[in-house]
C-alpha cells in the first residue's frame, strides 16, 4: 500500500471510542511525505513493534492509528500526538458520526 | 514537523531556551535529523541533555518541598504561601509549546488569554479554600496555560507539565477555554499526577479520568454555587459548537447519566460492562455516576462532604499508580465514617452509590 490511512483517536471526547459521536480519519500517500516524516514514521512502526513506547503524563492527549500494507501484511500500530509527523495529524478530518 | 519548533532570528531553535516543555524525545529526534544544519541539531542535543537534567531537579524540588512541609514546625508550615504563578502562553495557532509569553493575561483584549489566566486562577482558590492545596503539587507549582493551539484544533489536554488548549473548529467544539469544567478537569490531572500518581490504562486510567471531571464538575458547581439538584452534572457543556448541539449532543458527558444519548461520548454506567483496555473516558463514568449518587444522597454543596471524602481519598494516602476502582469504592467508604463519624447518612450515602455501580 502506498497509502497510509490515519486515524486520530482518545482526547477529551474520546475520539473513535466504541460510542463515541466523533470520528477522525485521513490518508496521506508516503510518497507525499518528507524523507524526514517518512523516516519518522518508519521509526514508529520499528519502535512498536520492538515495544518501545514509554509511559507518558501526557492526559487527554490524541493518539493516532496508523495502518500501512506491507509484502507481509497489514501492520496497524497506535503513536501519541507528540511522535506523529505534522503531515499525518494534519491529513485526519474530525466529523460527527 | 519543522514548524512545531520556530527558529529564531539567530539560526537556533527557540526551543533552544524553552526546553522545559517539549519532550525530550522529540528534541533527540530533532538533533539527528539531516536536513536541519549542524548548528542546531547541536541545540537539539544541548536542550535535550538540559531537560533530562532539568526533569531530575524538578522531581528533586517537589520531593524536598514535601519533606519539608512534613519536617517544620507547625507555625511555619501553617504559614500562608503566596498563589502560584499563573503564566499564559498563545501558540499562535502553532504546536510549539509553551509558545509566546502573554504579557498581564488578566487584562490581555484576547477574550481567550483572559479566561484562561482568570479560570486558572480561580481553580487555585478553589484548591486552596476548600481543601489547602497550594496549587497542582501543593508545593506552589506554577499553572502555565497555552492557548491557540494548532489550528482549529478539537481538544485540551494535559502534557504532565502544563495545560493545551484548542480553539475548536467551531463546528463540533468551540475555544476549549470556554469550559471552565474542562480547565479544572484538565488542572486536576496535574493533581491526580501529583498525588495518586494513578496510571492512564485499565481501571486505573478510568479513576483518573474520573477524578478530573469530579473536580472539574465541582469547581463549575463551586463557581455558581450550586447545590447537589441545582447543578446539571453535564461536562463540556460550554464548549459544544453548533454542528453538534444541531445534532442534539450537548455535552461530552453527563455524570447523572453516562449512557445518555445526549452525551458525545456515551459511557458505561455499571462495573459489570467495564472490560481492561477500555479508553479511560469510557470507563470514567462508572465512578463518574458513582460520586453523583453519593453527592446528591448527601444533599447540599459537593465540595461539602462527598467532595472532601474524594479529594482525601486522592491526596491522602500517597502514590498507586494502579488502584482498581474496587480499591478506591472503599477507600471512600471507609473516609466517609472517618470523616463524618457523627453522620451515618454519609457512609450509607457513598456506600449505596457504589453498590449502585456494582462496586
Amino acid at each position: 500500500m502506498s497509502k497510509l490511512h490515519v486515524e486520530r483517536i482518545g482526547g477529551l471526547a474520546a475520539f473513535g471510542t466504541a460510542h463515541s459521536r466523533v470520528r477522525s480519519h485521513g490518508e496521506i500517500e508516503i510518497a507525499a511525505l518528507s524523507p524526514t516524516d517518512q523516516q519518522a514514521v518508519e521509526g514508529l512502526f520499528q519502535s512498536q513493534s520492538k515495544g518501545k513506547e514509554k509511559s507518558s503524563q501526557a492526559r487527554d492527549a490524541f493518539r493516532y492509528r496508523i495502518t500501512r500494507k506491507t509484502p507481509q501484511g497489514v501492520e496497524t500500530i497506535e503513536a501519541p500526538e507528540e511522535a506523529v509527523p505534522e503531515a499525518l495529524s494534519q491529513c485526519v478530518k474530525d466529523e460527527l458520526v | 514537523m519543522n514548524n512545531r519548533f520556530p527558529m529564531l532570528s539567530g539560526g537556533a531553535p527557540a526551543c533552544a531556551c524553552q526546553c522545559f516543555i517539549i519532550p525530550t524525545k522529540v528534541l533527540k529526534r530533532f538533533s539527528r535529523d539531516k536536513k536541519l544544519s549542524a548548528k542546531v541539531r547541536k541545540a537539539f542535543a544541548l536542550a535535550a541533555r538540559f531537560e533530562e537534567h532539568w526533569r531530575k531537579v524538578r522531581a528533586i524540588k517537589a520531593k524536598l518541598a514535601m519533606t519539608a512541609q512534613a519536617m517544620l514546625p507547625s507555625a511555619l508550615a501553617a504559614a500562608p504561601p503566596g498563589p502560584p504563578a499563573v503564566p499564559v502562553f498563545d501558540c499562535r495557532n502553532g504546536t510549539a509549546l509553551p509558545g509566546a509569553s502573554v504579557p498581564k493575561p488578566g487584562s490581555s483584549s484576547d477574550a481567550t488569554a483572559k479566561r484562561a489566566f482568570v479560570e486558572t486562577t480561580d481553580v487555585a482558590e478553589f484548591y486552596k479554600k476548600l481543601f489547602g492545596r497550594n496549587s497542582i503539587d501543593n508545593a506552589g507549582m506554577a499553572m502555565i496555560s497555552s492557548i491557540h493551539y494548532s489550528v482549529k484544533y478539537n481538544n485540551a489536554f494535559w502534557n504532565g507539565t502544563q495545560m493545551t488548549y484548542g480553539d475548536g473548529d467551531g463546528n463540533i467544539f468551540v475555544d476549549f477555554t470556554k469550559g471552565n469544567d474542562v480547565i479544572g478537569h484538565e488542572l486536576t490531572h496535574g493533581v491526580t499526577q501529583h498525588s495518586l500518581a494513578l496510571s492512564y490504562e485499565n481501571e486505573a486510567g478510568g479513576l483518573n479520568e474520573s477524578i478530573s471531571d469530579v473536580f472539574g464538575s465541582m469547581f463549575r458547581q463551586w463557581q455558581a454555587n450550586e447545590d447537589v439538584d441545582k447543578a446539571d452534572w453535564l461536562i463540556g457543556k460550554e464548549i459544544m459548537g453548533k454542528g453538534a448541539i444541531a445534532r442534539g449532543y450537548t455535552c461530552l458527558r453527563d455524570m447523572s447519566n453516562p449512557a445518555a444519548k445526549h452525551c458525545l461520548a456515551p459511557q458505561p454506567t455499571k462495573f459489570s460492562q467495564y472490560k481492561d483496555g477500555m479508553d479511560p473516558h469510557e470507563s470514567s463514568g462508572i465512578p463518574n455516576l458513582a460520586f453523583y449518587k453519593a453527592a446528591t444522597a448527601i444533599g447540599g454543596k459537593s465540595w461539602e462532604k462527598a467532595g472532601k471524602i474524594w479529594y482525601q481519598a486522592l491526596t491522602g494516602f500517597g502514590p498507586s499508580p494502579n488502584m482498581k476502582m474496587r480499591a478506591f469504592a472503599d477507600r471512600t467508604r471507609s473516609l466517609a465514617g472517618s470523616l463524618f463519624p457523627s453522620q451515618p447518612a454519609v457512609k450509607t450515602a457513598v456506600d449505596d452509590a457504589w453498590t449502585a455501580v456494582g462496586l
